[in-house]
């Protein structure tokens, strides 16, 4: 079922290594909100969604920079333009260095059930270079305050194969999450982005990044270990103790829709894409002026759903063989003996009546079976 | 010999005349001063490029590939206008023969050697071949205005090679202007004029031909005897074609139409001649209707040297590269190609080229010009097999062709004499490289006391690898090469085989020499290794002689490949990515399970030696 999303496109500072859209500062929130509620009536009016949407995200950004009833009036704006369920999973992206008790208390009053926290390493000198404005210290300290002021689904974001990561300084991360009573973890491999000041960096030398040898030490570590303390991983990079498996993440993983507000956000809407424009000064122009602030789009066509769903589908719980015989008229299996037979020799995938999905050992190797089964 | 005083008269004032020069001594730079001192071309024509190399690939290269001739106006302190034909020649071992039809062309010939570098073995060949022609050789010192020239070494080296007077030698350079009025008047003074009749039957040498779209074949000639007009009907000895002369001409900056060539001119004609492969090098025209008793000497066949398989990268390319080989073997027609199979790399075609160059280039110009991409499989020579019992001999151009073992009596190939001139002070080092190459030693004698001359005969498939470049590195750029066919000669060859996770890859299969054969399959496979990336299984890499393994590598399973974050704003840039990524797999053969680049297929071009 569907889920809704807005990207609260601003930061204190902006970290080296991200390269998603924002803007450090705030001078422009007064009219991010305006713009977003505008935004949010006008495709509400538009689409007239009789759907329920079960999951709503605050991501960024940093929205936990918002106070809330900031953070209120946007979901007020999301809950009478579209049907959300009483239960919906809602997120909000916190930096550990922007809350306070009083405002963690607030958002769970609007109905704010689940948090994610970038914290990325419990390490300073980790902190440091990823230029985060938190330190080990608050990022527990963060947590301790989700936990007082009620949340009990805590998710937390870490970073693995930082440059000279040992897997002993590695495996502290993960002992630290857990011991913070964390519901979820998300644990990301570095990844360089092009157009990042961490790019420059590689560019320049002053930072080598982790081998592919020991990349693919640390993830076979995480998978362990998180398995050992009852973690199921359940999509290339996230892990949840049972019944707590993100349900607004899962909407993409599992190819369905959603409806994406404020400025780069995308929406996928009866297989139509479209995103809207990264910049906040051309997303509130494009709304005050009366119209959508899209700078783009695709219809999909039945290849690019194909090609999506085996990508998307891969990476988490599995293709269903059933569900994509009904979509694409053909069995995976059929389509693609050879390869899915020797991967499934090699322990790479594991093949059931109704049921493609990666391994361990598969999840490291998930694009090159994707190339080869696309 | 002529009994026509009108001709006679008129070619007394015309010189024809080429350059020979080692690459990089100037040739051109010089060529281009000629014309501008003549007022062929002004100085600002020049600004572009030098005049003679009109490939974008001879630029390049800085190597004259294809045969161009100009004509100048000189007037000479003597009062009378000349008018000097330049015949541009080839300065590659690969086109040997091409030069040695040039030269035929000429009664002289400008010997250029760098000041600063003495005289090469390229030179050397080149000179002999203009000797054997009886050209009048006129020898010029270049860069003599250079820090580092040699001029008294090197013109003493001159002396010795050519028996010379010191007094005869021209210091120059080229590029300052210095000595270019005295090369003029010496072509004019020492060059004789060309003899022949103009009313005796045509005998016409084709010096080079070009393939222009619009008109066919353009030859480039030398009238020696008798007199070509628009509207003749000439006939090319060689293949007994006939074909009507429809436009002819001499060669200035572009083609002038003169309507006639008369014995002593060098100039073009155009006959309507729809393939090249009908105006050979060297082939003689004449008339249709009163043939000449006997063509001009020296003609013959160009052989290929070299063989490689070349394949589309993606299989429904084949049609697409067979209209390209066709049109490029319009242009080229020392190409040789028919088709072939290959179990790894399916529908392709086995070529024969005069040498590793012309293969390189005609890889280039097929990239470039018909936009190719093509697998070019490793470059081997001909082979004769012969077989035990019957004693048939078989030619192979393929490795894969090879029969079994068993059914061989013997496998001859092709050897050459190679002639190399180096400083004296690399001679033990290239020595050591011959023999590293088989090579068999002949004699050595010296140029000057600092320079050696020394022979070997040494088989061909020794010399088309990185020869060349070892050669050039020991001694850091000073040896020079060059080689002759010599004969074909029995050797211990064998059959060696690459298989990839068992399957043997018969593109990859190479005959090489039984004693070096462990060494050769053991850096194949190591080479291999580096060229084929890692894939999601491993690959066993080996060589094996027959049945038996004897090298092996692993390229291990790839450890990972995964994208870390997928979210919604994520999925079309990961799908577009992916599509990407496919694209780029194309570019790859794929065998049983095993992905192969391009790059890997010409490894052994590339092995540590």
């Amino acid at each position: 079922m569907p889920g809704l999303y807005v990207h609260v496109p601003f930061c204190e500072t902006k970290c080296v290594y991200c390269d998603f859209y924002s803007v450090e500062g705030m001078d422009r929130e007064a009219a991010f909100l305006t713009r977003c509620v505008e935004e949010i009536d006008r495709r509400g009016d538009a689409l007239q969604a009789k759907e329920t949407f079960t999951s709503v995200f605050f991501g960024g950004g940093t929205p936990s920079l918002l106070r809330a009833e900031q953070l209120g009036a946007l979901l007020s704006a999301l809950r009478r333009n579209f049907t959300v369920a009483e239960d919906a999973e809602t997120t909000v992206e916190c930096n550990p260095g922007t809350v306070t008790r009083g405002k963690l208390e607030d958002y769970r009053a609007l109905g704010v059930n689940r948090l994610s926290f970038g914290v990325q390493s419990f390490h300073d000198d980790d902190l440091r270079f990823l230029s985060r404005i938190h330190t080990a210290r608050e990022a527990e300290d963060g947590i301790a305050l989700a936990r007082e002021a009620g949340f009990e689904n805590v998710n937390l974001d870490l970073m693995f194969s930082l440059p000279g990561q040992t897997p002993a300084r590695w495996l502290h991360n993960l002992e630290r999450a857990r011991a913070l009573g964390t519901t979820h973890l998300s644990c990301y491999s570095l990844t360089v982005e092009k157009g990042t000041p961490l790019a420059v960096m590689v560019e320049r030398g002053e930072v080598r990044t982790a081998s592919e040898d020991s990349d693919a030490q640390l993830y076979e570590l995480t998978m362990d270990t998180l398995a050992s303390w009852g973690f199921a991983q359940y999509e290339v990079s996230n892990y949840a103790l049972e019944g707590y498996a993100c349900r607004h993440n899962l909407t993409y993983w599992r190819h369905e829709d959603y409806l994406g507000f404020g400025p780069s956000a995308h929406s996928t809407w009866k297989r139509r894409r479209s995103w809207n424009v990264s910049s906040i000064r051309a997303w509130a122009e494009q709304i005050a002026a009366g119209g959508d602030a899209f700078s783009g789009g695709e219809d999909l066509t039945d290849a690019m759903l194909r090609a999506e769903h085996i990508s998307l589908r891969l990476r988490s719980e599995g293709i269903r063989r059933s569900v994509f015989q009904k979509m694409f008229g053909s069995d995976i299996v059929d389509d693609n003996p050879a390869l899915l037979r020797q991967c499934e020799a090699s322990g790479l995938l594991e093949i059931s009546d109704d049921f493609v999905r990666l391994t361990r050992k598969g999840m490291l190797v998930c694009e090159e079976i994707c190339l080869g089964l696309t | 010999m002529s009994d026509n005083s009108e001709t006679a008269i008129f070619m007394q004032y015309i010189r024809n005349f080429c350059i020979i020069a080692h690459i990089d001594h100037g040739k051109s730079t010089l060529a281009d001063r000629l014309l501008e001192t003549t007022g062929t071309i002004t100085s600002r024509d020049l600004i572009v490029n030098q005049v003679l190399d009109d490939m974008a690939l001879e630029q390049e290269r800085g190597i004259t590939i294809k045969l161009h001739a100009i004509q100048m106006k000189y007037q000479h302190t003597d009062g009378h206008e000349y008018t000097l034909n330049l015949i541009d020649t080839p300065g590659h071992v690969d086109f040997t023969y091409e030069v040695s039809r040039s030269l035929n062309a000429c009664e002289g010939a400008i010997l250029v050697v760098d000041a600063t570098q003495g005289v090469e073995a390229q030179t050397i060949s080149n000179l002999y071949l203009a000797v054997e022609a009886g050209l009048e050789i006129i020898p010029v010192v270049n860069k003599v205005d250079l820090a580092s020239a040699m001029v008294d070494t090197v013109s003493q080296g001159i002396v010795d090679l050519l028996g010379c007077e010191l007094s005869d030698i021209i210091p120059a350079s080229a590029k300052s202007g210095i000595g270019i009025q005295e090369i003029l008047a010496a072509v004019v003074e020492r060059v004789p004029p060309p003899q022949g009749d103009s009313t005796a039957p045509l005998q016409a040498l084709i010096f080079d031909s070009v393939f222009d779209p619009y008109r066919g074949a353009i030859v480039y000639l030398r009238v020696v005897a008798g007199t070509l007009k628009e509207g003749d009907r000439i006939m090319f000895m060689n293949n007994g074609k006939v074909f009507e002369a429809e436009e002819a001409g001499v060669l200035l900056m572009k083609k002038r139409r003169t309507g006639a060539l008369t014995a002593g001119d060098v100039g073009y004609m155009i006959a309507g001649v729809k393939d090249v492969a009908d105006t050979n090098v060297g082939d003689t025209i004449t008339h249709a209707d009163r043939p000449a008793a006997e063509p001009l000497p020296g003609y013959k066949v160009v052989k290929p040297m070299v063989f490689s398989g070349l394949y589309p990268t993606a299989s429904e390319q084949y049609e697409e590269l067979r209209d390209a080989l066709a049109k490029l073997k319009l242009n080229d027609s020392s190409i040789l190609y028919e088709p072939e199979t290959s179990v790894a790399l399916g529908f392709g075609f086995r070529c024969g080229f005069l040498g590793l160059l012309h293969m390189e280039i005609v890889q280039e110009r097929l990239e470039r010009e018909f936009n190719q991409t093509i697998i070019n499989t490793v470059p081997n020579v001909e082979y004769v097999v012969v077989a035990k019992e019957s004693l048939n001999r078989l030619v192979i151009d393929n490795p894969s062709l090879m029969p079994e073992l068993g059914k061989i009596d013997h496998i001859e190939e092709p050897f050459i004499t190679a002639q190399i001139i180096t400083p004296a002070e690399y001679l033990g080092s290239i020595m050591k490289l011959c023999m590293d190459r088989r090579g068999v030693y002949m004699n050595t004698t010296y140029i000057d006391p600092t320079r050696a001359d020394v022979h070997y005969e040494m088989p061909l498939s020794e010399i088309i690898f990185d020869f060349y470049d070892k050669l050039k590195s020991i001694s850091r750029g000073y040896a020079s090469l060059d080689y002759d066919f010599k004969e074909y000669r029995e050797s211990d060859l064998v059959k060696l085989d690459i298989l990839l996770n068992g399957e043997p890859v018969d593109a990859l299969s190479s005959i090489v020499h039984r004693g070096k054969s462990y060494d050769w399959g053991r850096r194949l496979c190591s080479k291999l290794k580096t060229l084929i990336p890692r894939q999601m299984f491993e690959v066993v890499i080996q060589a094996a002689i027959g049945n038996k393994v004897i090298a092996r590598d692993v390229v291990k399973a790839m450890r990972k490949n995964v994208i870390a974050k997928c979210y919604g704003g994520d999925i079309s840039r990961k799908r577009k990515l992916l599509e990407k990524q496919k694209e780029g797999k194309k570019r790859m053969k794929q065998v049983g399970n095993v992905e192969i680049p391009q790059e890997a297929f010409l490894a052994v071009l590339s092995m540590e030696q």
